[in-house]
C-alpha cells in the first residue's frame, strides 16, 4: 500500500515537474519520464508481492464528500491492473526521454504533463473501490488522453479528439446509469456492497441485473473498443504522440475490459447464460473484423490500433468463456478462460506496447506513418528491427512466444466449454475456435506484410535510406518489452500459476492446477500438454541438423555473395518501384473478403453520431439567439462584471489552468493519503 | 487413461530417428511426385532421384543473396527445416503415442505450421524481388484460406477423442470403435482437402513450374540456401501427410516402443505414404489450375464438408 502510493505520488511529481519546468523543456522531457518511470517501478513492487501472496487490503482514507467513501482495494486483480500498467509505463516513460524531443516546442511539457496525470488516474482508478471515485478517476483517464490525441493540433488530430471525446463519453453516461442502478439496489457507492449482489439472497430480478450488465458492457465496451463501438480507436491511438498510443492501446483499452469483468463477474456473478454469450459473441467478432480491417491499412500506427481491436477480441473470448463456466457451474472451464483472457490482457499489453514505441522509432527517424515509404529498415536501424520482429512473432501467436501461451489457454477453454451438454455450449465452442483460427492466420499475414514492408527489401524514400538507429532510452524502452514477450512465453509454466489465482480469486473459488513439472496442462493431463521452455530447447537443438547438413556436403564454394545482384525481373531491368506494395501485398484478400468491408461502413457509428451531432448543432443554432437576447447576454454582462472583479485569478496562461487541475488532482489524493490515518 | 509427461529418453531418441529420416525421405517423396508428373504427361522425365542429384549438387554451389536481402533472407531456410522437424519429431507416425507430447498438442502444432508460413513469406518480401513478394502474398491468402478448414476437421477429432494431443487422437482412433463414423468421415474429407493444399500442389500451387509467381519466395534463393529451401518444403509435404495419416488412418501402427514393432510401423508408414503421395499426383495432374482470386470458392465448399462433419458430430452420427 505504501508503495502504491509512492508510486502515485511519484507520477504526480512527474507531472507537475513538466508543468513548472515549461520554459526548459528538455528537463522538463527527461524528469517527467525518469519520474514515470519510478513512478513505474514503485508500482511494480507494489503489485507484484500482493500478485504473489494472493492478499487483499483494503484501506479507508478520508474523504472530502459524506456520500462517497474514498475505499481503497488492493485485491489480486487490482494489482495484476496495476501491474500490467506499471510495466508498460516503465517502457515508456524511459522511451519518451529521448523520444519526446519531437515535439520540443509544440507542447512536450505539456505531453508530459498529461501523460503523467493520464497514469497516475489509471492506477487509481483500478484500486478505488467506490463507485464515485471510479467515475471521477475514470473521467480523468479520458479526459488527459483527449489532450494527448489532440497533440499534433492539426485537423485530423482534433477530429479524432472529438468523436474520441463523444464515445468516450457516451460510454461514461452508460457506466454512471449502471453504477446508479446498484447503487439504489444496495443503497451504497462501495463496491464491497455492489458485490453482494452476486449472492443469491440479494440477486436483482434478471432483468434487472441484466439492464445493468448490458449497460456497463456497452459502456466499458465503448472504451475497450470493441467492434461496433471501436470507431475511434484507430483514428485516437495513431494521433496521439508513440509513447502515449502505447499505453493507451496497451493499458487504457483493458479498463474497459477490467470494468466488464468487475461488473458482469465479480459484483453480478455472471447469473445469467446469455451474458456470457454476448461478451464471446461480441469478442469473436471484434477479432476476426478487427485483424481484417488492419491488413487493408499501410499507416503502421493506424493498423496497430486496428489489432488493438482484434485483441480485445481475444481476450473478450476469455472472459466469455468465464461467465459461461461461472453460469454453468464449471469453475475449471471459466478459470480457464478467465486465465487466458487475463494472461492475454497481459501480453497484448507488452507486445503491443512494444510494437507501437517501435513504429514510434520508425517515425521519429522517417517522419511518415505511411509503410510505403518505408523499407530496408532493418539494416539501417537493427535493434529496433529486432525488437519489432519479437513483437510480430509474439502478436502473430508464434510459439514459444508469450502471445501462443494466453491463446493456447483460450483455445484449450473453448475445447473444454464444447464438452458441455447444451447445444449453444456444443456450437458457440467451435464455433469461436474457428474465429480465433482465422484470427491467427490473418493476424501471422498481416505482421508479414508490417515488418516485411518496412524493415525488409530496399528503402523506398530518402528518409527511410538516410535513417538511422534511434537514440539508447528509445531502444532500451522497446527491448525492455522484447524481453518480456520472451520471458512471458518461457516462463509460462511459472507465471501461469500466479494469473491463475487472480483469475481464480475473480470467481471466488479454490485454485486451479494448469502446471505439470516444467509443462502447462488445461487442469487435467490428458488433455493436453505445452511446455515451452522445452520447446525452445528442441528449436534450437535442431538447428544442428541443417547446419550439419550444410557443412557436411559444402564442398569448395566460394562465400556468399551479397551487394551485387539485383532481383530478377524477368529480363528486364529492376527498379525498386516493382516490389510488392503494402496494398498490393493484401489485394487478393480484400477482394476475397469484400462483404466484410464494406460491412464496417455499415457497422460505423461515426456517421450517425456526426449526423446527431449536426442535427443538434443545427436546432442550437436556431434556438440560440432566443436564448442570447433574453437569457444569455443579460447573463454574460453580469459575467462580465462579475469576471472583471476576479481577473486577478485569470491570468490568461495555459499552465496556470494545469495548475488548477494539479489543485484538484491534490485535494482528491494528496490530502486524503495524508489524512489517511484519521 | 494415463496423463501426458514427459517423454522418456527412448522416446525422445525415436522422436530423433523418425524426424531424420522424413529429412532423408524429403527429396525421393518430391522426386516421387515429379515421376508421376512425367508419366502423366507421357514424358520420359528424371528419375525418382533427381532431387538428391540437384540438392547435392545445390549444396556446392555459391549462394547469392539479392543486393537488398538482409539477415531474413539467409536464415529463412534453417528455421523452415527446423520447425518441420520439430512437428516431425512430434508425430505419432509409428507408434500410437507420440513420442514427444510435449510438442505433439495439436493447436501448437499448427501454429508451428504458422512459424513456417510467416518466415517463408517474410523471405520473399526480404529478396526485394516482385515475384517473390507475390508468391509470399499468396501464401498467406491460402494459409487464412486453409486455416479454417483444417481447424475445424481436427476440432471435430479433438472432441471425439477428448483431448487435444495427437498421440492420443491417433491412439484413441486405432484402438476404440469410432463413436461419430460420420463425422469422422466427413472431418477426413475436410482434412485431405485441407492437406493437398498445404502440401503446395495444383490447382493451388505448383512448385515445379520454375518460372512466373508459382515459384514465391524461393525465386531468389541459390545454392545451399535453395537446397535447404528445397528439403524444407519436401519435409513439410511429408509432414502434413503424415498428420492427415496421424489422425484418420491410424492403422498397423507400433502399439509400444520395442524395436520389432517399431520397424514394423515404419514399414507400414512407407505403404501408406506412398498411397498418399501417389493419390496426391495422380489428383494434382488431373486437374487444371484456377485462377487465384477465385480459390476461395473452392476452399469455402472445402469448410463446407468440414461444417457437415460437425453437424453430423453434433447429431452423434
Amino acid at each position: 500500500m505504501t508503495a502504491l502510493s509512492v508510486s502515485i505520488l511519484l507520477y504526480i511529481a512527474g507531472a507537475l515537474a513538466s508543468l513548472a519546468l515549461n520554459k526548459a523543456e528538455n528537463t522538463a522531457i527527461k524528469l517527467s519520464g525518469i519520474l514515470g518511470a519510478l513512478g513505474g517501478v514503485a508500482g511494480l513492487f507494489a503489485s507484484v508481492p500482493t500478485l504473489l501472496n494472493g492478499t487483499t487490503v483494503v484501506k479507508q482514507i478520508y474523504s472530502p464528500f459524506y456520500f462517497a467513501d474514498f475505499m481503497i482495494r488492493l485485491d489480486p486483480l487490482a494489482a495484476f491492473m496495476v501491474m500490467v500498467i506499471s510495466v508498460l509505463v516503465v517502457a515508456a516513460s524511459i522511451y519518451s526521454i529521448s523520444y519526446m524531443e519531437e515535439y520540443k516546442g509544440k507542447g512536450a511539457w505539456a505531453m508530459g504533463f498529461f501523460m503523467n496525470t493520464f497514469i497516475a488516474s489509471m492506477v487509481a482508478l483500478v484500486v478505488s473501490d467506490n463507485a464515485f471515485y471510479f467515475i471521477v478517476f475514470f473521467e480523468m483517464m479520458s479526459l488527459a488522453s483527449y489532450f494527448l490525441v489532440i497533440a499534433e493540433q492539426d485537423k485530423k488530430a482534433v477530429d479524432a479528439g472529438l468523436q474520441y471525446f463523444l464515445i468516450a463519453h457516451a460510454g461514461s453516461v452508460l457506466i454512471l446509469i449502471a453504477f446508479y442502478m446498484m447503487y439504489r439496489a444496495t443503497g451504497s457507492m462501495n463496491f464491497a456492497s455492489f458485490e453482494t449482489l452476486r449472492d443469491t439472497a440479494h440477486a436483482l430480478p434478471v432483468w434487472e441485473s441484466s439492464v445493468i450488465f448490458l449497460l456497463a458492457f456497452f459502456g466499458f465496451g465503448a472504451k475497450a473498443g470493441m467492434i461496433a463501438l471501436h470507431g475511434w480507436l484507430p483514428k485516437a491511438h495513431p494521433a496521439a504522440p508513440s509513447n502515449g498510443s502505447a499505453l493507451m492501446s496497451g493499458v487504457m483499452v483493458k479498463i474497459g475490459v477490467f470494468g466488464i469483468i468487475k461488473v458482469g463477474i465479480v459484483f453480478l456473478g455472471a447469473q445469467v447464460l446469455w451474458w456470457g454469450f454476448v461478451v464471446l459473441a461480441f469478442g469473436c467478432v471484434s477479432s476476426v473484423l478487427g485483424v481484417l480491417y488492419a491488413l487493408a491499412e499501410h499507416d503502421i500506427k493506424r493498423l496497430l490500433a486496428y489489432h488493438t481491436v482484434e485483441n480485445v477480441g481475444i481476450i473478450l473470448m476469455g472472459v466469455g468463456v468465464g461467465m459461461i463456466g461461472m453460469t454453468t457451474g464449471h469453475p475449471v472451464i471459466a478459470a480457464l478462460g478467465l486465465l487466458g483472457g487475463l494472461y492475454h490482457l497481459l501480453n497484448h499489453a507488452v507486445f503491443k506496447g512494444l510494437l507501437f514505441l517501435g513504429a514510434g522509432s520508425i517515425i521519429f527517424r522517417t517522419h511518415t506513418k505511411d509503410m510505403e515509404k518505408m523499407g530496408g529498415l532493418a539494416k539501417v536501424m537493427p535493434y529496433t528491427a529486432l525488437a519489432f520482429l519479437i513483437g510480430t512473432m509474439a502478436i502473430s501467436a508464434l510459439p514459444p512466444l508469450n502471445g501462443f501461451v494466453s491463446e493456447w489457454f483460450i483455445y484449450q477453454s473453448l475445447l473444454s466449454l464444447s464438452h458441455g451438454s447444451s447445444m449453444a455450449v456444443q456450437v458457440g465452442g467451435p464455433v469461436a475456435i474457428i474465429m480465433l483460427a482465422i484470427t491467427g492466420a490473418l493476424a501471422c499475414m498481416c505482421f508479414v506484410k508490417v515488418f516485411g514492408v518496412s524493415f525488409c527489401g530496399a528503402p523506398r524514400t530518402e528518409n527511410a535510406a538516410n535513417a538511422k538507429e534511434v537514440p539508447a532510452p528509445m531502444v532500451m524502452g522497446a527491448w525492455i518489452l522484447a524481453i518480456l514477450c520472451v520471458v512471458l512465453g518461457l516462463g509460462s509454466p511459472w507465471i501461469a500459476p500466479v494469473i491463475s489465482s487472480v483469475a481464480t480469486s475473480v470467481i471466488s473459488m479454490d485454485t486451479v492446477n494448469v502446471v505439470q513439472g516444467a509443462a502447462l496442462i488445461p487442469a487435467d493431463g490428458t488433455r493436453a500438454i505445452l511446455s515451452t521452455p522445452i520447446i525452445i530447447i528442441a528449436l534450437s537443438a535442431l538447428i544442428l541438423v541443417p547446419v550439419l547438413l550444410v557443412s557436411v556436403f559444402r564442398g569448395p564454394a566460394l562465400k556468399r555473395r551479397t551487394k551485387r545482384d539485383l532481383p530478377w525481373a524477368c529480363g528486364y531491368g529492376y527498379e525498386g518501384r516493382m516490389t510488392v506494395s503494402a496494398g498490393g501485398f493484401t489485394q487478393a484478400l480484400r477482394s476475397m473478403f469484400a462483404p466484410l468491408y464494406t460491412l464496417r461502413k455499415i457497422l460505423d457509428p461515426a456517421p450517425a453520431m456526426n449526423a446527431v451531432l449536426t442535427a443538434t448543432t443545427n436546432a442550437a443554432r436556431k434556438t440560440e439567439p432566443v436564448f442570447d437576447d433574453y437569457i444569455i447576454m443579460p447573463v454574460s454582462r453580469l459575467i462580465i462584471r462579475l469576471a472583471d472583479k476576479i481577473k486577478v485569478m485569470q491570468h490568461g496562461d495555459f499552465r496556470i489552468y494545469c495548475l488548477y487541475m494539479v489543485i484538484a488532482l491534490l485535494v482528491l489524493l494528496f490530502v486524503p493519503v495524508e489524512f489517511g490515518g484519521m | 487413461m494415463q496423463g501426458l509427461e514427459m517423454p522418456t529418453a527412448s522416446m525422445v531418441t525415436l522422436a530423433i530417428v523418425q524426424a531424420l529420416l522424413m529429412l532423408a525421405l524429403a527429396p525421393l517423396a518430391t522426386g516421387f511426385s515429379r515421376v508421376i508428373r512425367a508419366k502423366m504427361h507421357s514424358r520420359r522425365g528424371p528419375g525418382v532421384l533427381q532431387d538428391y542429384r540437384d540438392i547435392f549438387k545445390l549444396l556446392r554451389r555459391q549462394e547469392i543473396s539479392p543486393i537488398n536481402s538482409g539477415t531474413i533472407f539467409t536464415v529463412t531456410p534453417y528455421i523452415l527445416i527446423v520447425t518441420m522437424l520439430l512437428v516431425g519429431m512430434a508425430l505419432p507416425a509409428v507408434t500410437n503415442e507420440s513420442p514427444f507430447p510435449i510438442a505433439g498438442d495439436i493447436i501448437t502444432d499448427i501454429y508451428l505450421f504458422a512459424i513456417f508460413r510467416f518466415f517463408f513469406s517474410l523471405s520473399g518480401l526480404d529478396s526485394g524481388s516482385m515475384f517473390a513478394g507475390i508468391g509470399a502474398s499468396r501464401e498467406l491468402t491460402l494459409g487464412v484460406l486453409v486455416e479454417p478448414i483444417l481447424m475445424l476437421s481436427i476440432v471435430i477429432m479433438a472432441l471425439i477423442a477428448g483431448t487435444t494431443d495427437l498421440g492420443f487422437i491417433s491412439k484413441h482412433m486405432a484402438t476404440e470403435t469410432w463413436s461419430a463414423p460420420m463425422a469422422t468421415l466427413m472431418a477426413g474429407a475436410a482434412c485431405a482437402f485441407a492437406v493437398f493444399i498445404e502440401m503446395g500442389k495444383l490447382p493451388f500451387d505448383s512448385a515445379e513450374a520454375e518460372q512466373e509467381l508459382q515459384e514465391g519466395p524461393v525465386t531468389e534463393y541459390a545454392g545451399a540456401g535453395l537446397a535447404l529451401m528445397k528439403i524444407g518444403l519436401g519435409l513439410k509435404q511429408l509432414v502434413v501427410a503424415q498428420l492427415f495419416l496421424a489422425l484418420f488412418i491410424p492403422f498397423g501402427k507400433a502399439a509400444d516402443f520395442t524395436l520389432p514393432h517399431v520397424l514394423m510401423g515404419f514399414v507400414v508408414l512407407f505403404i501408406k505414404l506412398f498411397i498418399v503421395f501417389l493419390i496426391a499426383g495422380l489428383v494434382e495432374n488431373s486437374v487444371a489450375r484456377t485462377r487465384f482470386l477465385k480459390t476461395h470458392h473452392l476452399t469455402w465448399s472445402g469448410f463446407g464438408v468440414a461444417v457437415l462433419g460437425f453437424a453430423f458430430y453434433l447429431t452423434g452420427l
